[in-house]
């Protein structure tokens, strides 16, 4: 057991995976110009493996920063050289670390960023995900409730086979497209093409380097639905027309979308405001004049370019707008971090372990120069 | 020891390859008519820029909103139309958002973006091509459009005729010409 220990808490793990980590970085670096933000984030950072040129695994970000994790907290609970009070800068130091690492790790996991769009006059009480996508399936049968059934995207690969006891039928996913375009068939379509793909094929498109400029699709198979309904059915995002079924009687519609989240209150855009600079068209300052109805209960708040609205551990920035001919329209970015302190309280704790360390040490380095003494 | 710490590692990535969540969720809601158009979130309106163009000589300056570019009111046969020129920003909503809208206000229903896209015709000027939609209800002859898009570098120009339908007839030619004059205006420059 203590050379289990040993070999987890072995300093030389900290050192070479810190090296790693900034050979990711530089490469994470360089791929943005190649692949964008959001793919390079995804691949060297996000992920457990990465694949270095495609061919070669390695550990990804996030298992590096795992070991790190582990490496460093062993070291901490077991060093005991660390537990002396001549080490106590140090050992604060570690510590510091580790609350840091924690507070990647929620970040990483429980976080969540996206968009909050609100028409003049209108209300919203959810937010679409910058990036990740749902398939949604509604049940729209019944005359006051719309009965959802959400997939999220990580399990919308080619193969699965999506059921639930909402749904009396299966869905196997055929193809999920990163980004696609819809093309019009030239030659008639094969009979278990159903819906829009009876006419139209989905084309796959290279993904483009800004994630949202990507306009994803699905084409999926219904199965076992014990009618005529059963076959290939295609959609992409933004389609206005949505997708329908009827099966067993009842009405379903299918949608890609965002990944919606839905919050304990609801916010109202009462007016939009903008200030240009002036004789220019060029922006000064917006903001958002909103009501946060909370059980029914309206409270108003001003939301402006550095003054965001924070409520429930979700924080609201004004980023951007759209004007249209029939009125204005607030798009919030909605940012929910768990380790949003993490940063600061960690970094105040290593500060605190470096000083102490450097008094601690402060004797021993004034002996080290010639001609002084410490008092 | 080299042996010990690979395996540890290989023994973490499995641990943490294990998909533990649950990414199928069910919720009731009640009915809501919601838009599901991609391209209504845009980043901040750009600097408007001069253009000038053609026009022929009945075509009367008028005052519209602060948002306008500039209008004109239009006569033919049947009476006046009215011509607006707006930019937005970025794609100013999107091409699917602004037809469907469009279509909506004479009663039209809503079409996909590449069923829009195939009833559009293109046409060419020196700010660059432009997409023509001609959106006539026969059952509502008394309000038709015609529209004209041009996607800019970082914005969008809209270029809209309000008619009756009969009056669109009339006026598509001069329309066409309009649209296919536009230039920047560089003289300030």
């Amino acid at each position: 057991m203590k050379q289990i220990i040993k070999i987890i808490g072995n300093p030389k793990i900290f050192v070479y995976t810190l090296i790693w980590l900034m050979v990711l970085v530089v490469l994470g670096t360089l791929a943005q110009r190649d692949i964008g933000l959001y793919a390079s984030q995804q691949k060297y950072f996000s992920a457990n493996i990465t694949w270095l040129g495609n061919i070669i695994p390695a550990p990804g970000g996030r298992i590096t920063m795992v070991v790190i994790l582990v490496n460093l907290t062993f070291m901490v609970l077991f060093k005991h050289n660390l537990w002396k009070i001549k080490k106590i800068g140090v050992l604060i130091m570690h510590i510091g670390g580790l609350l840091l690492l924690i507070g990647g790790g929620l970040t990483a996991i429980f976080s969540s960023e996206g968009n909050m769009v609100i028409e003049e006059g209108a209300q919203s009480n959810y937010v679409d995900d910058y990036h990740n996508m749902e398939l949604a399936v509604i049940n729209t049968s019944n005359e006051a409730l719309d009965e959802y059934t959400v997939f999220d995207q990580p399990i919308l690969g080619k193969g699965n086979i999506l059921s639930h006891e909402n749904l009396n039928f299966n869905i196997e996913i055929m193809s999920y497209l990163k980004n696609c375009e819809p093309l019009k068939r030239t030659a008639p379509a094969g009979i278990q093409y159903r819906g829009m793909l009876k006419n139209f094929m989905l084309n796959e498109l290279k993904p483009e380097k800004e994630n949202s400029r990507n306009r994803p699709g699905i084409t999926y198979r219904i199965t076992n639905s014990g009618s005529s309904i059963d076959g290939i059915y295609g959609i992409f995002f933004g389609q206005s027309v949505s997708q329908t079924a009827v099966i067993n009687n009842q009405n379903y519609e299918f949608i890609i979308r965002k990944k919606r989240t839905y919050l304990p209150f609801a916010i109202e855009l009462l007016d939009f405001k903008k200030v240009l600079h002036a004789g220019t068209g060029i922006a000064k300052s917006y903001s958002s004049e909103v009501n946060l109805i909370e059980n029914g209960i309206p409270r108003r708040v001003l939301i402006e370019m550095n003054e965001p609205l924070r409520h429930k551990g979700y924080t609201f920035f004004q980023a951007s707008f759209i004007e249209g001919l029939e009125g204005e329209t607030t798009v919030l970015a909605a940012v929910k971090n768990y380790g949003r302190l993490f940063p600061y309280i960690s970094s105040i704790i290593m500060s605190i372990g470096l000083l102490l360390h450097l008094l601690s040490s402060l004797p021993k380095l004034l002996r080290k120069i010639p001609g002084v003494s410490p008092s | 020891m080299i042996k010990n710490q690979t395996t540890l590692i290989l023994l973490a990535i499995v641990l943490l390859s294990c998909d533990m969540g649950d990414h199928i969720r069910t919720y009731r809601l009640p009915k809501i008519k919601e838009s599901n158009n991609p391209h209504q979130i845009k980043d901040v309106k750009i600097k408007p820029s001069g253009f000038i163009w053609k026009k022929p000589d009945l075509w009367i300056p008028s005052r519209g909103s602060s948002m306008r570019l500039a209008s004109f009111e239009i006569p033919y046969s049947g009476g006046v139309g009215e011509l607006s020129i707006i930019q937005l920003g970025g794609e100013g909503g999107g091409l699917e958002a602004n037809v469907n809208r469009w279509r909506g206000q004479i009663g039209l229903g809503p079409l996909s973006r590449f069923e829009i896209e195939a009833e559009a015709e293109n046409g060419v000027s020196e700010i660059g091509n432009y997409q023509l939609f001609r959106l006539i209800n026969l059952e509502k002859k008394e309000s038709a459009f015609l529209a004209a898009i041009f996607p800019l570098e970082s914005s969008a120009l809209f270029i809209k005729l309000i008619a009756s339908a009969d009056g669109i007839v009339d006026l598509e030619k001069d329309f066409k010409a309009f649209c296919s004059s536009m230039k920047r205006d560089n003289r300030n420059q």
